[in-house]
């Protein structure tokens, strides 16, 4: 049968319209590319399939400086949030981060709209089946309706949905999402391509009906007033914000959980994938944690107009009535109506060694992926690579050099370089702790990091350039112990407040930041010596196998990064030294 | 893996152990001429120096004379490395070199790595990768014997107690990031008691081992050289043309010697400990014998060298074999012998065969001791450049312990400050203790910290 060809080309092709894909499109759209996002289902656009939440530790930080690059999420956030928290108030400015829980369907809507308003962005409701490709080269996407849409670049954000497979207790269906078809067919056509895939697991918890939850056995959680915001650009929600509550497992969950465990597909064996050891069922940390007595359980609320709440601490792939005797235990659930059963998701990923640093594959050209099919978990975590494959499918249309983020510049740039250098080899999830400069990756000062990167990319909207200029010079300023000149007054959305704290922080942290940064500028050196693509490992002298084969798997582009691939040495790095000084080739 | 620090100040000798008259002490980096200050004096010269231009200049270690220097200065980038550097040259005694060394680490310095000066040339653009090529290859074989020998054998058990610390560290870092990064207030507050208690444990224990290096390594200097033999063989003789002074009591009577003698000199530069040793092979008679003849054993057994004096003037005796078999066994391994015949001024008592090996001497003419002594030196230069790889990393332990320690004893004046620990910058202090240690091992933490964090914690959504 014939394929029907779409009768307009693209520059850009991205395929799912998940976190990553609608920061993806967004952003090549918005530097002016011809761009398509094609979604399963224009109904589950940026779905929320487990806590309608976006931040958190690390994350929060991610966050803003998606914001500080002319992402989408945080505005989106601010946008849909019921609730909100500026996270370790009793700790020092350079680990707090914001974190929202958000009405999900009001998130949907408000991305929903923003892809349906933005300039060069078309969204299609079809089913990519296969990497359209002649030879190696890469053409577009087929689709499961035969139609086939012609591209420069295509992204992949596919999420949870290759070979999706849910597991309540013993019971398996397909699905990349409950009660949402998996996507069979671009697994088989990335192995055709050469691509190795793995299988990574995750889960959600069960969703109860609030109106059977005993509140008055639970804490409240108010939120903070005033709520902390993601975005420079938003404004405060006038709504008034709703609290989340707490409680915990009693001293009858263990018994229902060791009774059961064989009922459990993790357990008995079905599943054999790796889960996020952070994100633990119930089941693990019952069975890992052995003397914790009990557990803590967030009872959140998922939008203003419905009764449906997330419970937070109760991930689990056991059986349904399992599930029911287990909600029996917990303090306040005793009687509360199950109105999704929790589930443990498996699916297809593409180890992100595969990739380079503008996420981009190195075995198709053209051919970017972001998200959970690069082993992330988390919706920050995907909606950041998903910018920056946007970004760089759009510089590489234009025929631009791609945006690299630093480790020392950005949790971006420290995610994107850990996927990449070290690979994974379970769900990825962003950590303070994996930030070797923590103090200088701030959320107070993400635009101050990235805001010029973001204006100059185009993303962040060129109005804004006057009144950043002011704020930089009114920190500088207020760094140096001076008043904000007058010139400066008027620099919204910020304000003279926001730069003296910003200062404050600086200086209070300036000894342990000269040094950061000292050790930061110290590893540019070697972040300055690059690798020709064409160096072949098996040429340098001395080198053992093993650490060969790791520099031909993750084909470092840098000394510094190469440095950085689990096993390598510092003797291999003098021998990967004196073998470009073989070469030749100085940068 | 941690690459070299480019920020901070190195320091090593640049002219190999032992060899020649003048060593050459290198610094390169940031700090360097304020480090170099801080023991070259008067230090109004050697604070605000003219580049490239030599300076006389005490090196004092707490205000006693270490050695006169000739030393230059340079501004960056007008220097090899492109950095500020200071070259001092000094006499070449390891003495004199090691601590230099020393009190350029206790000024702030740390130990170079191996063709870590090179490196910074090259990434300072002062060389162009083909000649650093042909720099850096010779520089990476001594690095890599030099590593090899850390490891293996000199000190297996230093990084095995490295590890252990490392450990500890990983543990306490562990505990204050699981906090940082705890979104759900899952996690019991941190018992900062036991958390300093231990930090401070680990930060004695780094002193001790700091300090430990340092004996040791003064206690080291000095090759160990014992003269042994049969009763009546000339081994005090030996001693006392050895030293060019009558040390040891000589007679004609076998037996005068009864306790070990130990005398220090000076070899061509090298810092030597001769031992004269009570004659064995003969059943000791008495208990005082018995005693000479058991510290003579020990001294034996502790020597880098063994002299083994024969009287060439007799026909080989059943009291000459059981000595050959007693140093046999005695003699510990790696440690050389030097078989040496005396009295060659009398006629010869031997076959030739015995002697053919022998180095011929004798103490009462003074006749062939040059020989003797060139041959010694020979031995000693062996010895030292087969040891340095082992003085080069036990400076660079000590370094890197150092480092370690000023880390644990920033976090403790956090601590000290009152109030809540702050525990990023806690964190801040435990990671760069443990860039320190890591130097030393060559492995990485980031992992091991995340691991650790999910081995011991309950963390999640």
């Amino acid at each position: 049968m014939a394929y029907f060809i779409y009768p307009s080309a693209f520059d850009v092709i991205v395929v799912g319209g998940g976190h990553a894909g609608c920061e993806a499109a967004l952003a090549s759209a918005g530097m002016g590319m011809r761009t398509l996002l094609m979604t399963q289902d224009l109904d589950t656009i940026a779905q929320m399939s487990c806590n309608p939440s976006i931040g958190g530790l690390g994350k929060g930080q991610i966050v803003r400086e998606l914001d500080a690059l002319g992402g989408r999420m945080g505005r989106v956030a601010d946008l849909s949030m019921l609730s909100a928290h500026m996270l370790n108030t009793s700790r020092g400015p350079a680990v707090r981060a914001p974190r929202a829980q958000c009405d999900k369907k009001l998130y949907q809507a408000a991305m929903k709209l923003a892809l349906e308003r933005a300039e060069n962005l078309a969204v299609i409701q079809d089913e990519a089946e296969s990497l359209w490709t002649e030879g190696s080269a890469l053409k577009g996407v087929t689709t499961v309706r035969r139609t086939r849409y012609e591209a420069r670049t295509v992204v992949l954000t596919t999420g949870t949905f290759l070979k999706g497979l849910i597991h309540i207790g013993q019971v398996s269906l397909r699905g990349g999402r409950y009660n949402h078809p998996p996507s069979d067919g671009l697994s088989p056509s990335l192995e055709a391509l050469g691509f190795r895939l793995g299988r990574l697991k995750t889960g959600t918890p069960m969703r109860l009906n609030g109106r059977t939850i005993d509140l008055s056995k639970c804490s409240e959680q108010p939120p903070d007033d005033p709520p902390p915001l993601f975005s420079r650009f938003s404004v405060r929600p006038e709504r008034k914000l709703l609290s989340c509550w707490i409680t915990r497992t009693g001293p009858g969950s263990s018994a229902v959980i060791n009774e059961n465990l064989h009922r459990s597909p993790l357990y008995s064996g079905r599943i054999k994938s790796s889960g996020p050891r952070y994100c633990p069922s119930i089941e693990d940390k019952i069975v890992k944690f052995p003397h914790n007595p009990d557990h803590i359980i967030f009872l959140e609320p998922e939008g203003f107009d419905t009764e449906e709440y997330y419970v937070n601490g109760l991930s689990t792939s056991l059986p349904e009535e399992v599930q029911l005797e287990l909600l029996r235990s917990v303090r306040g659930l005793e009687k509360a109506r199950m109105i999704r059963a929790a589930y443990a998701i498996e699916y297809d990923f593409c180890p992100p060694d595969q990739l380079r640093l503008s996420l981009e594959t190195r075995n198709v050209p053209g051919l970017f992926m972001a998200g959970q099919i690069n082993g992330t978990t988390g919706y920050e975590e995907a909606a950041a690579q998903g910018l920056i494959a946007g970004i760089n499918a759009a510089r590489l249309v234009k025929g631009e050099e791609p945006l690299v983020l630093g480790r020392d510049e950005a949790y971006i740039g420290v995610m994107i370089d850990d996927l990449v250098s070290k690979g994974v080899d379970e769900p990825y999830r962003m950590f303070t702790a994996r930030a070797e400069y923590r103090l200088l990756l701030r959320q107070d000062n993400a635009d101050l990091r990235l805001m010029d990167r973001g204006l100059d990319l185009g993303l962040v909207p060129a109005v804004f350039r006057r009144n950043f200029e002011r704020y930089k010079a009114a920190v500088e300023r207020a760094r140096k112990g001076g008043k904000p000149a007058s010139e400066e007054a008027d620099m919204a959305p910020w304000t003279s407040e926001e730069a003296e704290t910003c200062a404050r922080i600086g200086k209070e942290y300036s000894t342990y930041i000269d040094r950061a940064v000292r050790d930061a500028s110290g590893m540019k050196d070697f972040e300055r010596i690059r690798i020709p693509e064409t160096m072949d490992p098996s040429g340098i002298k001395g080198l053992s196998a093993e650490s060969s084969q790791r520099f031909r798997r993750v084909r470092p582009v840098t000394l510094a990064q190469a440095a950085r691939i689990p096993g390598v040495t510092p003797a291999d790095i003098q021998l990967l030294l004196v073998h470009l000084a073989r070469l030749g080739g100085k940068d | 893996m941690l690459l070299p620090d480019a920020a901070q100040t190195i320091v090593a000798p640049a002219s190999p152990a032992g060899r020649g008259a003048v060593a050459l002490v290198r610094l390169s980096g940031p700090d360097s001429i304020r480090i170099a200050s801080s023991f070259l004096s008067p230090s109004s010269v050697s604070g605000a120096p003219k580049p490239r231009f030599p300076y006389l200049l005490r090196a004092e270690d707490d205000g006693r004379l270490i050695d006169r220097t000739v030393t230059v200065f340079y501004r960056a980038p007008a220097s090899y490395t492109g950095e500020d550097m200071v070259e001092i040259s000094c006499h070449g005694s390891p003495y004199i070199v090691s601590t230099l060394l020393r009190l350029a680490i206790a000024g702030g310095a740390r130990q170079a790595g191996p063709g870590e000066f090179t490196l910074r040339a090259f990434l300072h653009g002062k060389l162009d990768l083909a000649q650093a090529e042909g720099i850096n290859d010779l520089i990476i074989s001594e690095g890599e014997a030099a590593h090899r020998a850390a490891i293996t054998q000199v000190e297996g058990g230093i990084s095995e107690r490295i590890r252990k610390m490392r450990g500890t560290l990983v543990d306490l870092l562990s505990e204050l990031e699981v906090r940082l990064d705890d979104s759900y207030g899952e996690m019991r507050p941190l018992d900062a008691p036991s958390f300093l208690g231990r930090a401070r444990a680990a930060a004695a224990g780094m002193k001790a081992m700091a300090d430990s290096f340092e004996k040791g390594r003064r206690a080291k200097h000095g090759v160990r050289i014992t003269i042994a033999g049969a009763p009546n063989s000339g081994k005090s003789s030996l001693l006392n043309r050895l030293l060019g002074s009558r040390r040891a009591i000589v007679s004609p009577i076998a037996g005068t010697t009864r306790d070990t003698i130990e005398a220090k000199t000076e070899l061509g530069g090298f810092s030597v400990i001769f031992t004269d040793t009570a004659g064995i092979g003969t059943a000791p008679k008495g208990t005082l014998e018995r005693e000479g003849m058991r510290r003579s054993l020990k001294a034996i057994g502790s020597s880098d060298i063994v002299l083994w004096v024969i009287d060439g003037s007799r026909k080989g005796s059943a009291a000459d074999r059981r000595v050959e078999s007693v140093l046999k066994r005695r003699i510990p391994p790696g440690a050389e012998m030097i078989k040496i015949c005396n009295k060659s001024d009398l006629p010869p008592g031997r076959d030739r065969e015995e002697t053919a090996a022998c180095q011929s001497i004798s103490c009462r003419t003074g006749s062939g001791l040059k020989a003797l002594k060139v041959r010694l030196l020979a031995e000693e230069k062996g010895f030292f450049t087969a040891e340095a790889s082992s003085i080069v990393t036990s400076a660079r332990h000590y370094s890197a312990l150092l480092e370690a320690h000023r880390e644990l004893s920033g976090l403790e004046r956090l601590a000290a400050a009152g109030g809540v620990l702050p525990m990023e910058l806690a964190a801040e202090h435990l990671k760069g203790a443990l860039a320190a240690l890591a130097a030393i091992l060559g492995e990485t933490t980031s992992q091991d910290i995340l691991n650790n964090v999910f081995r011991n914690f309950c963390v999640g959504k």
